[in-house]
């Protein structure tokens, strides 16, 4: 009986297990890079070390997109990143799963502008400024940014860019790159 | 044990339905309702207490950081806007954990399956991959490990890491949905159903009237 349909372009189940399987990973890797998180968290600073770290939190979104290659795959990515925290590790309740959503639009954006041809350097750029104006008007209704100085938000725009420009955009190019010369995903 | 409950499907439903509304709220009362609500329903369902504990406690320092900053920071009406922010990670919390803590993963995933038609490929792709959890815990430690031993550490910037990460992803990846075909797994086919999961129409109803009951408060009656 023929149960596997290579011709087709949707998702497999191979697909799912794989990027579920990173986002388990990248909960474990949360899970150590959360202490961090938390030390700075518990004072004022904690907008602070929100933008700070949103990089990495987001990470799992453009990494599957550069890896799959697929439309939709930044936002599932992301989304199962998110519902895998959840499920597992989180202490953001429902908003974690929200949060993944909106995180995994504003990357995937950035890959649709280029037509989703372009999931080099281009896509990756536009992804991360996609991800940082909309996890930023997010938090603007999420996190309460609304009531902050305006010097402090400024500040944390600038924060969050080099954050997710450096975790989710230079970061997963190296990666991209050393996946590519491995030649493991043709 | 066999107290009736909520169906996983409702409470998810539930969770976005309130949940997206709470980004929105401004309202510390309304938030002590939800906290209020979804405590009573955790402790109607026996959640252990100590795992309760441990997770508001975990979630303390966000709400205090939260709280502090808006001291700190805020414009406006300052201790207000704290004291909805913080409410806030805890309604966030709670109305999680009524999802994650009072029914088992499998559960969640099957009746998300059955009742709001989220794809097997997904349903059962996510479950074979949370039954690896044990395993790729502790593969994360042997891949550090091995770096070790060639005299690196592997930092959670470096761009190895991930290509290991990536590496174990893809091997356990083709072999899992290899071993799931040559079981009969079929994507998107009938699939006969050997367990039962009961919703009763009301419980919609109730997700509707929770919803709509949040919404009146939240934005039309508006509460401080």
């Amino acid at each position: 009986m023929q149960t596997v349909d290579h011709t087709k372009k949707g998702w497999s189940v191979k697909d799912v297990i794989f990027l579920a399987i990173i986002a388990i990973f990248f909960g474990i890797i949360y899970q150590v890079w959360s202490f961090a998180y938390y030390a700075i968290a518990a004072t004022p600073l904690k907008p602070y070390a929100n933008d700070l770290t949103l990089g990495v939190w987001i990470m799992a979104g453009p990494l599957a997109g550069v890896l799959l290659k697929k439309v939709g795959a930044s936002v599932v990515g992301e989304l199962l990143a998110a519902a895998v925290e959840m499920l597992l590790f989180s202490s953001w309740g429902a908003s974690t799963l929200i949060s993944g959503f909106v995180q995994g639009i504003g990357n995937e954006l950035g890959f649709a502008a280029t037509g989703y041809k372009n999931w080099g350097k281009l896509g990756l750029l536009l992804s991360t400024i996609g991800s940082t104006i909309i996890t930023f008007i997010w938090d603007w209704f999420q996190s309460g940014y609304s009531a902050y100085h305006v010097g402090l938000l400024l500040s944390l725009f600038i924060i969050r860019f080099i954050s997710i420009g450096f975790f989710s955009g230079i970061l997963v190019y190296w990666i991209k790159k050393l996946v590519d010369k491995s030649g493991l995903i043709k | 044990m066999n107290r009736k409950r909520i169906n996983p499907a409702v409470l998810v439903i539930i969770m976005l339905g309130i949940g997206l509304q709470i980004t929105f709220a401004h309202s510390v009362f309304t938030n002590i309702g939800v906290i209020i609500i979804t405590c009573l329903y955790l402790s109607y369902c026996k959640t252990s207490s100590k795992l309760l504990i441990l997770t508001s406690l975990y979630a303390f320092p966000l709400a205090l950081g939260s709280w502090w900053s808006f001291i700190a920071f805020g414009t406006g009406d300052v201790w207000h806007i704290a004291w909805i922010y913080a409410s806030r990670v805890y309604a966030y919390l709670y109305l999680g954990a009524i999802v994650t803590l009072t029914v088992p993963i499998k559960d969640i995933l099957l009746s998300l399956a059955l009742h709001l038609n989220l794809s097997s490929t997904f349903v059962y792709g996510l479950l074979a991959s949370f039954n690896l959890l044990g395993r790729i815990k502790s593969q994360y430690k042997t891949i550090r490990y091995s770096a070790m031993m060639r005299g690196t550490t592997y930092h959670f910037w470096n761009p190895n890491l991930y290509l290991r990460i990536i590496i174990v992803a893809l091997n356990w990846s083709q072999d899992l949905a290899e071993a799931m075909t040559s079981q009969g797994f079929t994507e998107g086919a009938q699939r006969t159903l050997t367990y039962k999961d009961n919703l009763p129409k009301w419980q919609w109803g109730l997700a509707a009237l929770l919803i709509l009951l949040y919404f009146i408060f939240s934005f039309l009656v508006r509460p401080w």
